[in-house]
């Protein structure tokens, strides 16, 4: 046993991005995940990009990041001979995830129930939650960004609220029904009882951190709409420097302190124009002049090297290309690049965290399954004859 | 006025039995000009000279009342010639001289010594395409052997695979399956050599054996045997991968209904028909395909005791409503009683003159906008003889000759 | 030198067994075949056997025996943006194949009207009209209303179906022909066609039938089996080391087998002259040790010398073996998505045996051609992946 999840047995139902990341946690720590899809092709394996811009199944860029390790099978959810599949599959599971309509969850609930106990952990991801008026309304990861108050925080008055980078919102819905679920599991092999998990992607996003709802309901007012540099509180937000820009968080003392004697201004730490909390907002083009003036003639990096060296919480700003040489990331293999067959080599995220240090196996990454490639090995794993499974790929119930 | 398609194509069809003769009123019914060029004086095999099972009881030749002749020769012109005449093989000649199409059934070898290989015919017509059309095709060891459908249905396999399969062998029906689907091969061919000749401007030879017509259309046969090195058993109605899937009996004796749920959703359907619902809830064995293989013999009990219930056609009727596939095993005389077959006006009324008006089978296939029709009922023996010839430049004098030498005919000796 | 049929578009927007008979032919010979398939693929690519019994979506060997050559492209055609795609690719065409449900055939054939677009042929259980059209049959129930399931079986037991598939490839390969038909027609006087093939009537008018025979004679098929015991020897016939089937009932055939079998008498007896078909039992007495002496093959060489109609029952093992298919090449081995297999040859050759106007090649992967087909309709890479997101093609 190298993984530490080695063992454990999770299924996931509906082949959106949600539950793709919420799999794939378990997945590369080494659980036996079953990512069951279905026929009409999964959500995640039709998100560009692809390679030269040629779609293909098993080639899209988020597929073949979040479904590493696992294993697929193809089951129409649908139909009564599919339902029997997912029944047998998951009787021996410690945990299901599923991201499908509440109305299609509650069917498939409905199998692992025996009298008022279920047969194993179950958590739902759905938009609204499994009860209410709302429960089957479809959104998407732009909707969920409205409902969640975050479109309307990151964006600035009177323009259009913004989300953040595609697939930002369902992707954190689906971590959280990943630590949800392994909460689940834990409790099961400590009390033998098995939990059904209502995930609401708006509950999700809306009850953590970076949405205005908690701001509000604590002061009663609505935090000004200034997206970009903060012209209260600076320096906060992105500064023009010689190469691109640089990712402040220096408004309030000992940073700002820091901040004006490493940009050998330290007479700034004491002048009341960028002091005094009433006079401050008034001065932000005065105070940004003196900043861009320094920052213009360093590169983002010899700017992040100079300032970090003096305790100045400041980043590069990095774009795709630059990530992947960051000497950080290089440090730690933060990217790893493999052969994916029919493709050739990609580079995905490593690790979300590293157990026993940088250079253990914990977290391993196997290449994402193509569409259905492991249908006929599973059902032959659970029981299914030859002519079962020839019979129920014939009727359309599995591909 | 029927449909066009065709029109403009001369064909001469110099066949017997089903699969040459049914082609040649295929392109008949697409607006061909279709000349049988009937054996005289030997009758053909459709022609027989003493009454047998499918001849019509009642006056006039026997060789224009049966049955298996009638099916097989609408919409064509007839002249029976003896081409081993020299008169005769001069008519032929020159029926080929302007012609698109030869279709030509005789045994390997034969229409040579008549004269009328490809190399002949090709001096005669240059642009002219032949088809012969020998059981096992032209060449090879076989080319010289004689065969029926039935003779092709044993040697492609597929025999081996019909049947009860807990009687004995012998009691499988030979069936001429070749006959039927060997006429819209040799259209097809046909119709290509005619397409190619747009393009290379000659004409074209077709070794056509109906053998290899027929075998590509059983591809598990050869797949079981070269993928997986087993011989495909006798099944009889049987499916290995769908239950319910077979035939049943209904009120009728000896009448039967053929039921299959290939699906969970045609499953509910049946389900509720023979009243066993519970069999579709998820929480039954049976509402999954897998369960239902395992239970053939109770699935097959409970269906039949919902379709001894009904007649044939309603029980259909009951299932079809619920999403079921179910059709009654027709008999010949239920051909008349679908009222499908009524609504699509597909029976033909023709009228011929020994036979008097009957009510037969209609066309294979129906075109927009000019649909087919039924202009020439089956030609008596001869009887375009002298319309022909004339077409050909004889006249009266000559083919009055011609009857008078034996060179044509327009009937035959009993 | 080209294959007939090249430079012809076929389209073909099937589900079943009958569609990709149907096309397999024009591919075959040269003809550009397109296959329109749902994202589940067409349901023939679902039908055994497969290799090794594992399903395979591209490895079923109906599909891989009738979809040589063709191309495959996935498009959802339930929504306007498939509609759209099948509308430039009805224009790129010469001939729209549908063999699907009437409902979806009306819609997507109402789109075909005017001079740019092709003829069609629509295949269909009953047809696309009257009271059962909508009915949704299989190949064995189709079989049932043609009166041939009752003619092939035996009084008093269930009435039997050909081989599996054998009626929908029928029904196909029907539709080739009136297909061909149509666009010989439409190429010469210009007239657009729509071709209707109803599955039971196309059965039902060909032969091999019983239909035509009733109303003539009044008499229904006797459904007796095999060995026809009145009328002999026809029908199959036990032998050494199998089964032989004969067809020598009438004459000159009977009068040959008697010599072939050394039995010249028989012509003379007065219990086969003039009482045949009450005396089977006696005949046999003559036929029975002839047959049991030689095996299947002999029986084939000796009485076909004598130009008896007798031919071998073969099954699948003896296929290959064949002497008459292997002079003639008649199964072709091909390289396709299970690897080297074998596949039954050209159906008619032109010209010459190893002429090249028929090529086989391998059956395509699902959605193999969607992309290079719409980039050749004329759409964007944005466009292309804007489709597939939206799950109209793939």
């Amino acid at each position: 046993m190298t993984q530490p999840l080695d063992g454990l047995k999770v299924i996931e139902i509906g082949g959106t991005v949600s539950v793709s990341a919420a799999g794939k946690k378990f997945a590369d720590f080494g659980a036996d995940v079953i990512k069951i899809e279905p026929p009409q092709i999964s959500e995640v394996r039709k998100i560009a990009p692809f390679p030269d811009d040629i779609f293909h199944i098993d080639k899209g860029a988020v597929h073949l990041a979040f479904d590493t390790s696992k294993r697929s099978i193809v089951v129409d959810h649908l139909t009564n001979s599919g339902k029997e599949i997912i029944q047998r599959l998951g009787s021996k599971a410690n945990l299901i995830i599923m991201d499908i309509p509440a109305k299609e969850a509650l069917d498939l609930i409905n199998i692992f129930k025996d009298g008022d106990s279920l047969l194993t952990n179950i958590v739902t991801i759905t938009p609204h939650g499994m009860t209410g008026p709302y429960k089957d309304r479809i959104e998407n990861d732009l909707t969920l960004f409205g409902w969640s108050t975050r479109s309307h925080r990151h964006s600035i008055t009177g323009r259009e609220p913004l989300r953040y980078g595609p697939y930002a919102g369902v992707v954190q819905i689906g971590s959280t029904a990943a630590a949800v679920g392994m909460a689940a599991i834990w409790g099961s092999r400590s009390e033998g009882m098995s939990r059904l998990v209502d995930v609401a992607g708006v509950e999700a996003l809306m009850g953590n951190v970076d949405s205005g709802f908690f701001l509000w309901a604590v002061n009663g007012a609505l935090q000004p709409r200034s997206a970009g540099q903060s012209t209260g509180l600076y320096p906060m937000g992105a500064y023009k420097c010689k190469d691109g820009y640089m990712l402040f968080s220096a408004g309030r003392d000992p940073v700002y302190s820091r901040l004006c004697n490493a940009i050998g201004r330290p007479d700034l730490s004491t002048d009341k124009r960028f002091t005094d909390p009433v006079e401050k907002p008034k001065h932000f083009e005065a105070f940004k002049e003196i900043l861009e003036e320094w920052l213009s003639t360093r590169t983002k990096y010899e700017a992040f090297d100079e300032l970090q060296e003096k305790g100045v919480m400041c980043c590069p700003v990095l774009d795709a290309s630059e990530l992947e040489n960051d000497r950080q990331s290089v440090h730690r293999k933060s990217y790893i690049t493999r052969n994916q067959d029919g493709i050739g080599d990609i580079t995905i995220a490593g690790p979300p965290f590293r157990m026993n240090g940088l250079h253990s196996d914990a977290w391993q990454s196997k290449p994402a399954p193509s569409f259905s490639q492991h249908t006929n090995e599973i059902l032959e794993e659970y029981g299914y004859s030859k002519q079962e499974t020839i019979a129920l790929f014939r009727a359309g119930v599995t591909t | 006025m029927g449909n066009a398609s065709l029109e403009g194509l001369k064909i001469i069809e110099m066949t017997e039995a089903w699969a040459g003769p049914v082609c040649a009123s295929l392109m008949g019914d697409m607006g061909a000009d279709v000349i049988k060029v009937e054996s005289f004086p030997r009758h053909s095999l459709t022609r027989p000279t003493s009454p047998r099972y499918a001849t019509m009881p009642g006056d006039g030749p026997v060789y224009e009342r049966d049955a298996l002749h009638h099916q097989g020769n609408r919409n064509k012109r007839n002249i029976a010639i003896d081409i081993r005449t020299e008169s005769g093989n001069q008519i032929l000649k020159k029926l080929l001289s302007d012609a698109d199409v030869f279709i030509e059934g005789y045994a390997a070898g034969k229409i040579e010594k008549l004269g009328f290989g490809w190399k002949d015919v090709q001096k005669i017509n240059p642009n002219i395409t032949m088809i012969s059309i020998a059981g096992w095709g032209l060449e090879g060891p076989y080319k010289k052997m004689v065969t029926l459908g039935a003779g092709l249905d044993a040697t492609t396999g597929h025999l081996s695979l019909r049947g009860y399969p807990e009687g004995d062998f012998v009691d499988t029906h030979p069936n001429f399956h070749s006959d039927a689907t060997g006429s819209s091969t040799i259209f097809f061919a046909a119709l290509t050599a005619l397409l190619q000749r747009q393009k290379s401007k000659t004409g074209t030879f077709i070794d056509l054996s109906q053998w290899e017509g027929l075998v590509w259309q059983f591809p598990t046969i050869l797949a079981e045997w070269t993928m997986n090195q087993r011989i495909p058993e006798r099944l009889g109605n049987d499916d290995p991968h769908i239950v319910p899937h077979g035939v049943y009996r209904t009120i009728d004796d000896d009448k039967w209904i053929v039921v299959a749920a290939e699906d969970d959703q045609q499953w509910e359907g049946l389900c509720k028909i023979i009243d066993r619902i519970e069999w579709s809830e998820i929480s039954h064995k049976y509402s999954s395909i897998v369960g239902r293989i395992k239970g053939r013999e109770e699935i097959d009990n409970a269906i039949e005791s919902f379709t001894k219930q009904y007649e044939g056609f309603n029980a259909a009727e009951i299932l079809q409503n619920n999403n079921v596939i179910a059709s009654p095993v027709v008999t010949p005389p239920d051909v008349l009683l679908s009222s499908q077959l009524h609504d699509r006006s597909w029976h033909q009324t023709i009228t011929h003159k020994w036979t008097g008006p009957v009510m037969v089978g209609g066309f294979l296939w129906d075109v927009e906008p000019d649909s087919l029709s039924w202009d020439i009922p089956t030609a008596l023996v001869g009887q375009h003889n002298e319309e022909i010839l004339i077409e050909l430049g004889y006249d009266e004098k000559k083919i009055s000759e011609f009857y008078t030498n034996g060179s044509i005919g327009n009937h035959y000796e009993n | 030198m080209t294959q007939p049929l090249n430079g012809m578009c076929v389209v073909e927007i099937g589900d079943s067994i009958a569609g990709s008979a149907c096309t397999k032919t024009f591919s075959d010979y040269g003809a550009r075949v397109i296959k329109v398939e749902p994202f589940s693929g067409n349901k023939i690519r679902r039908m055994p056997p497969f290799k090794g019994d594992i399903p395979d979506i591209n490895g079923g060997a109906y599909h891989l025996a009738f979809d040589t050559g063709k191309e495959s492209i996935i498009v959802d055609y339930s929504s306007n943006s498939g509609l759209e795609v099948l509308d430039r690719l009805y224009q790129l065409s010469d001939l729209v194949i549908f063999d699907t449900t009437v409902e979806k055939t009306k819609k997507l054939r109402s789109m075909i009207n005017g001079v740019k677009y092709p003829s069609t042929v629509s295949i269909t259980p009953h047809g696309m009209s009257g009271p059962f059209q909508d009915r949704r049959e299989n190949d064995m129930s189709i079989l049932a209303w043609t009166t041939r399931m009752y003619r092939n079986s035996m009084e008093n037991m269930s009435p039997l179906r050909n081989a599996p598939g054998s009626t929908l490839v029928q029904i196909g390969h029907t539709a080739a022909a009136v297909a061909v038909g149509i666009y010989w027609g439409h190429q010469h006087d210009q007239i657009r066609r729509d071709a209707e093939v109803a599955g039971v009537e196309a059965i039902l008018g060909n032969v091999d039938t019983g239909f035509v025979s009733w109303i003539f004679t009044g008499n229904l098929p006797e459904r007796i089996g095999g060995q026809l015991k009145t009328r002999y020897p026809t029908g199959i016939y036990p032998c050494k080391d199998g089964y032989v089937i004969l067809s020598a009932n009438e004459e000159p055939w009977f009068s040959r087998l008697c010599h072939a079998i050394g039995h010249p008498e028989i012509l003379e007896d007065e219990r086969f002259t003039k009482d045949r078909e009450n005396n089977w039992h006696a005949f046999m007495e003559y036929l029975g040790p002839y047959l049991d002496q030689h095996d299947k093959n002999y029986i084939f060489t000796h009485l076909q010398e004598h130009g008896v109609m007798v031919a071998p029952v073969l099954n699948a093992s003896d296929l290959l073996d064949d002497p008459q298919a292997k002079a003639r090449k008649s199964f072709v081995k091909i390289d396709s998505a299970i690897g080297e297999h074998f596949l039954a040859g050209a159906p008619f050759h032109l010209n010459k045996m190893n002429d090249k106007s028929f090529k086989l090649e391998s059956a395509p992967k699902l959605g193999e051609h969607t992309n290079t087909l719409l980039k050749e309709l004329d759409y964007s890479k944005e466009e292309i992946i804007a489709l597939f997101r939206a799950k109209i093609i793939g």
